[in-house]
């Protein structure tokens, strides 16, 4: 029945949104992104894309935040479109969608007020997508009560932020730990309100979501040794969703060292690539925890860039639109990087790039 | 065929001509081909990334320059006053050819980044001037609304003291402290002013009361006049604020949260005197600024003139360097890289002038080495390039958007000049409605010259594109209203009817009887209006629309003839051309000359009833040999129709087996001379690279490039069963749906005299009765009101339906006869063309 009237308010979106996949880079791009010799030559290739001469009016010697930024900009614009088109339910979801750049913008405000940086250099490097009136703010908080009463009360973050008042002064420890809370508890709340729009949308956006939760309880875990974390605190910390709950929550919980996570792992089909190398690559070099790690989250990439890809195979769902600007943000990760190396001549990594097609 | 005059019959007869040019006589070399626009090149290195060529650089460079012009272009358009830009044909050409080439360019650049940097340091020093003005200003309408608002304080001193008691209401515990407060207030509480955009004032009030926990008192005034931003010149309008709170920290938190609100705050002091004082102070400043700023803006502006007047020379000259050097892009070096190896299609007509131009060339570069021009041979197809005029263009777009005709193929849209409109009369034919569209062409033909310098939007644009086709539409189209004699629905006049009118017998009916004369030309006028005028029309036109779409299928099977014997295809003729033609004529030929003899004959002298050719036909086909007396139409006919019938069937096997048949005689003849295909062999790899090789060694005489996609097409025979069976199919069906289909000529037609014959006696007829000034002045409204209905549904909405219908007619009908369009369209280097695609 979904299907029957999903195109009466989302059927040009859904076109628009599938369009703006079509451009995004492909493999042969790619190709001949990384044979370039200079950022001019970048330049160029990548007027041959879909982003078109985006940077035509930039003088010339380029940097790579321009390009950076440049890119960005080309999502937001995309983004605001399909926006200012949506209706409800659509519009609500879109909403979601920007509340993780809007977590993500708070606590970075927080953290630079906390070192005492310049409030307009914080400012600019704040997501563009998760922008709010208020924000500015922000800088003026100095304990999470007054964060709370002050500004986040009137935006939508506010239910998120209500759990973690009692965490009383700001210091890096406690930063983290307000935004893991924050953190899991948008990443419920999208999860229920995905519950509440249609099967076909609670089926793909249920596995992504369900990935998302389940990389930060691994990313918290393994953070999270040898710090003063106590396991209790960590236990609070992980998403109360995903494949790995609860049994795999409770036992990450208790784990001490990445041999055990691994185990955890182990028990969900998927996830146990994620460790499969990482014993060779122990035993070639000493890669050390930070190595796997490292590995780790270039994985967790590619995991999510393969659950992203697997949201346009449904129709008549919401999931395209979140997965659109998720591998969009993947594409310009990718994009900065290229650039970055040949910017810094380091072509040997300019490999190490995720291929979305 | 006519190689003295170029000829819309056929595409133009096309060379592959390879260019050895020097290197340095190369950019001016392509100038010269670019002003000519004669040549075609090809891509010489595909596989060469486009930032892996060899102009990239020079590419680059200009693209930068592109980049200056285009940044003082955007600059001279946000300029309010407008500056004139000197139109290209004004300017003073820059020279981009000869040996002073290459410095003019250098010299260009520099100059436009000399430019650039000028104008970027005015903007700046203009910006931050002006930035300072608006902070004065700002600051200027801070203090003044402060004092507003203090003197208003001032003098109601008691009413802000109960106001405050008022808005504490709710808190009368602390009655005693508010007391207190209030009373110590007198002016020496702090407070902070500025200005905030608009936008942001009720964010910013809400996050300070919610900051300050309420306590605070805030006061804001709209600035009524906006701040336009000097470089991006957006407006921002903007409000004064003042709050007033107690206590040093809430000050702080205030102008924290201020600040990064993006609010500029101003010191001003609570003491009146000190603040006219700095009101004073600011306004002088204010004026010595805006005198600096004054300036600035005038020395601007006239480097802007100064831009402006060779703004469209540098556009111009940056345009061609850059096609320039992406044509070159496409070029080979040779061995020694001592010369550049170009390919590409010319139409052999103008090697001449192409050759003149070499060496035209070489002569302005001022070197004695002459450009080597040669042709190459090859297999590969030529593009197609048909010459048109501002005249045939309209016509030849028309099939070329169909598809492009195969190289040196018959061109329809030749025919289609005579054709189209013609087909689109019959179905639009209307005096009236044909002069409306003539006229309006013939406009359109007259503003020609001022029209096509200007831009036309889309739709306007459009008509004016096919302005010489409406004109023959419109010709043709009076042409057919006299055949039906219909103008705006009533009937002309003109010779003696050849029918009289006897007075209304008892019933009230009035029979016409022959009086001998013989209207000459169209239909006689007697039968507008006569009761049976309609079923007369309508026998008429159905059968002329099966006559007029009989011949024309005819002709553009006829068509195929000139195709075969230019390509040398004998078989073509015999096993497809002659059965297809036989077939179409013993069928619907034959029910032409039945439609044509029928009409010959006066049937009121005949015993027999006329007969229906339609019946005669499905009976002819369903039951031969056999034709019921009663429907004769003469004799001898079963006879007749038996030949015919059999002459069509012979011809389905014919076209079926007979092509097939010979071609695998032919691979079968080949195959036993011992010749086997050379592919299966060898890996098409080894071909190309050998042949590459070998060209490299040779130099010259071959194609550098030969893309071996082509041409390696199998004669594999299932193939040509395959598409001798549906290309049969297709015709034999498609005989009988098309001639059925050229019935749209008299469904439109109907259609059309019907609907203006609606639209007359709904509107004029109605009132043309009313006498006095009243009944005159609604026959003026409804004479309007009826001429706009002609206008917009008659002749533009009909008008447009029946060129569909027209179109649909060449495209489907005629075209499948005859038409490959398999060929792909002559681009050629071009200066002109890249002035119309910008």
């Amino acid at each position: 029945m979904e299907g029957l009237f999903f195109n009466v308010n989302n059927g040009f979106l859904e076109g628009i949104v599938r369009g703006y996949k079509s451009g995004i880079l492909t493999q042969s791009h790619y190709a001949s992104l990384t044979q370039c010799e200079t950022l001019e030559d970048f330049k160029t290739q990548l007027s041959a894309t879909d982003y078109g001469n985006f940077l035509a009016n930039e003088p010339s010697p380029l940097s790579t935040s321009t390009i950076a930024d440049k890119a960005t900009q080309t999502l937001v614009d995309h983004f605001n479109f399909l926006r200012s088109n949506s209706v409800e339910p659509l519009s609500k979801f879109l909403d979601y969608i920007t509340y993780g750049y809007m977590i993500d913008n708070v606590v970075l405000l927080i953290t630079g007020t906390l070192h005492e940086r310049d409030t307009h250099e914080l400012l600019e490097r704040c997501h563009p997508l998760g922008i709010f009136d208020t924000m500015p703010a922000l800088c003026v908080a100095t304990n999470v009560e007054e964060l709370y009463q002050s500004v986040l009360v009137e935006t939508p973050l506010a239910p998120y932020f209500r759990d973690c008042l009692s965490a009383a002064d700001l210091d890096d420890m406690n930063i983290e730990i307000i935004r893991n809370t924050v953190y899991k508890a948008y990443l419920e709340d999208f999860y229920n309100y995905v519950s509440t729009i249609g099967s076909t949308t609670v089926d793909v956006m249920h596995n992504i979501l369900a990935f998302e939760a389940d990389r930060r309880t691994i990313n918290i875990t393994i953070n999270s040794f040898d710090t003063e974390l106590t396991k209790e605190q960590r236990a609070k910390l992980f998403p109360a969703i995903g494949r790995l709950f609860p049994a795999g929550n409770n036992a990450l919980a208790k784990a001490d060292d990445i041999d055990q996570v691994r185990q955890v792992c182990d028990n969900v089909g998927e996830y146990r690539s994620f460790f499969d190398n990482s014993a060779s690559g122990q035993s070639n070099g000493d890669l050390g925890d930070f190595g796997v790690a490292a590995q780790l989250e270039d994985r967790f990439f590619r995991m999510e860039v393969h659950l992203n890809k697997l949201a346009f195979l449904q129709q008549f769902q919401y999931g395209v639109f979140y997965s659109y600007v998720k591998l969009k943000e993947q594409e310009i990760r990718n994009i900065t990087w290229i650039a970055e190396c040949i910017a810094q001549d380091a072509r040997d990594r300019m490999h190490d790039f995720i291929p979305i097609f | 065929m006519g190689d003295d005059y170029p000829t819309l019959f056929r595409s133009e007869q096309m060379s592959l001509m390879q260019f050895l040019i020097p290197t340095e006589v190369a950019h001016d070399t392509v100038a010269e081909l670019g002003e000519l626009g004669n040549v075609q090149f090809k891509d010489l290195n595909p596989a060469v990334n486009p930032f892996q060529r060899s102009f990239v650089g020079e590419i680059r460079r200009t693209e930068e320059m592109t980049r200056r012009v285009r940044f003082f272009e955007s600059q001279i358009q946000k300029e309010k006053d407008v500056v004139p830009i000197r139109p290209l044909y004004d300017s003073a050409p820059l020279l981009t050819v000869g040996p002073s080439a290459a410095h003019n360019i250098d010299e260009l650049d520099v100059t436009l980044a000399e430019h650039e940097k000028r104008l970027v340091q005015m903007n700046d020093s203009y910006k931050t001037l002006s930035e300072r003005t608006r902070e004065l200003v700002e600051a200027r309408h801070v203090l003044r609304e402060t004092a507003v608002f203090f003197e208003k304080a001032e003098t109601q001193h008691t009413d802000i003291r109960t106001s405050f008691d008022d808005s504490s209401a709710p808190l009368l515990q602390h009655d005693d402290r508010e007391q207190q407060y209030s009373s110590t207030v007198q002016f020496d509480l702090e407070f902070i002013a500025g200005t905030i955009d608009r936008t942001r004032i009720s964010t910013f009030e809400r996050v300070l009361w919610r900051v300050l926990r309420g306590n605070l008192y805030m006061n804001h005034t709209d600035i009524t006049e906006p701040f336009v931003d000097p470089a991006t010149g957006t407006e921002t309008r903007k409000n004064v604020f003042i709050i007033f709170a107690h206590g040093d920290a809430l000050l702080a938190k205030i102008r924290k949260v201020a600040e990064s609100m993006g609010a500029t705050l101003y010191p001003i002091d609570a003491n009146a005197d000190k603040r006219s004082d700095s009101l004073r102070e600011v306004t002088a400043r204010l004026e010595d600024l805006e005198t600096v700023l004054y300036n600035t803006g005038l020395n601007r502006r006239s480097k802007l003139l100064k831009i402006g007047e060779n703004l469209a020379r540098w556009q111009d000259v940056v345009r061609k360097e850059k096609a320039i050097y992406e044509t070159m892009n496409l070029f080979n070096f040779d061995v020694r890289r001592k010369t550049l190896v170009a390919e590409g299609w010319v139409p052999t007509r103008d090697l001449t002038m192409i050759q003149l131009a070499l060496r035209h060339a070489t002569e302005a570069s001022g070197t004695s080495v002459v450009p080597i021009l040669h042709e190459l041979r090859t297999s590969k197809t030529p593009p197609t390039f048909t010459r048109t005029n501002k005249f045939t263009e309209g016509f030849q777009t028309i099939m070329d958007a169909y598809g492009i005709a195969t190289y040196q193929e018959v061109n329809p849209g030749l025919f289609a000049i005579v054709t189209f409109p013609f087909l689109f009369a019959v179905m639009f034919g209307d005096i009236g409605h044909g002069l409306i569209i003539f006229f309006a062409a013939l406009y359109m033909i007259y503003q020609e010259k001022k029209w096509a310098r200007q831009e036309l939007d889309e739709i306007l644009g459009q008509f004016f594109y096919g302005r010489y086709i409406i004109l023959l539409m419109g010709t043709f189209s009076v042409y057919t209203g006299l055949m039906y004699n219909d103008i705006f629905s009533k009937s002309l006049h003109i010779w003696h009817s050849g029918w009289d009118f006897l007075e209304p017998g008892s019933n009230g009916v009035s029979y016409a009887v022959s009086n001998g004369h013989m209207y000459p030309f169209g239909v006689d006028p007697a039968w507008h209006g006569a009761d049976n005028g309609l079923v007369f029309t309508n026998s008429y036109k159905m059968k002329m629309s099966i006559v007029l779409g009989v011949i024309h299928m005819t002709f553009a099977l006829c068509l195929q003839l000139p195709n075969h014997i230019k390509f040398k295809r004998p078989l073509d003729i015999y096993a497809n051309f002659i059965p297809q033609m036989i077939f179409l004529q013993s069928i619907f030929g034959y029910l032409v000359v039945c439609i044509l003899y029928k009409w010959s004959i006066d049937w009121s002298t005949r015993d027999t009833e006329p007969p229906s050719l339609l019946n005669m036909l499905i009976a002819m086909l369903l039951s031969p040999g056999k034709v019921d007396a009663n429907a004769q139409l003469y004799p001898g006919q079963s006879f007749i129709q038996v030949v015919l019938l059999l002459l069509a069937m012979v011809c389905v096997p014919w076209m079926l087996c007979m092509k097939p048949y010979f071609q695998w005689k032919e691979i079968q003849m080949i195959q036993g001379q011992g010749y086997v295909g050379l592919s299966h062999h060898n890996g098409g790899h080894r071909e190309s690279t050998d042949e590459v090789l070998e060209s490299e060694e040779e130099g010259n005489g071959r194609v550098i490039v030969e893309e071996m996609e082509e041409e390696h097409e199998q004669h594999d025979f299932s193939e040509v069963v395959i598409h001798q069976i549906i290309h049969t199919i297709e015709f034999c069906l498609g005989c009988i749906s098309h001639t059925a289909s050229y019935l749209r000529l008299w469904a439109l037609s109907l259609a059309h005299a019907q609907l203006s014959e609606v639209l007359w006696s709904m509107t004029i007829e109605k009132f043309l009765g009313m006498s006095g000034i009243f009944g005159t002045i609604t026959l003026a409204i409804v004479v309007v009101f009826w001429f706009s209905a002609t206008v917009f549904i008659l002749c533009i909405m009909e008008g447009l339906s029946a060129f569909l219908h027209a179109l649909r007619l060449h495209w489907v009908e005629a075209n499948s006869k005859h038409y490959q369009g398999e060929g792909y369209l002559f681009t050629p280097l071009s200066f002109a063309k890249l002035d119309e695609k910008e």
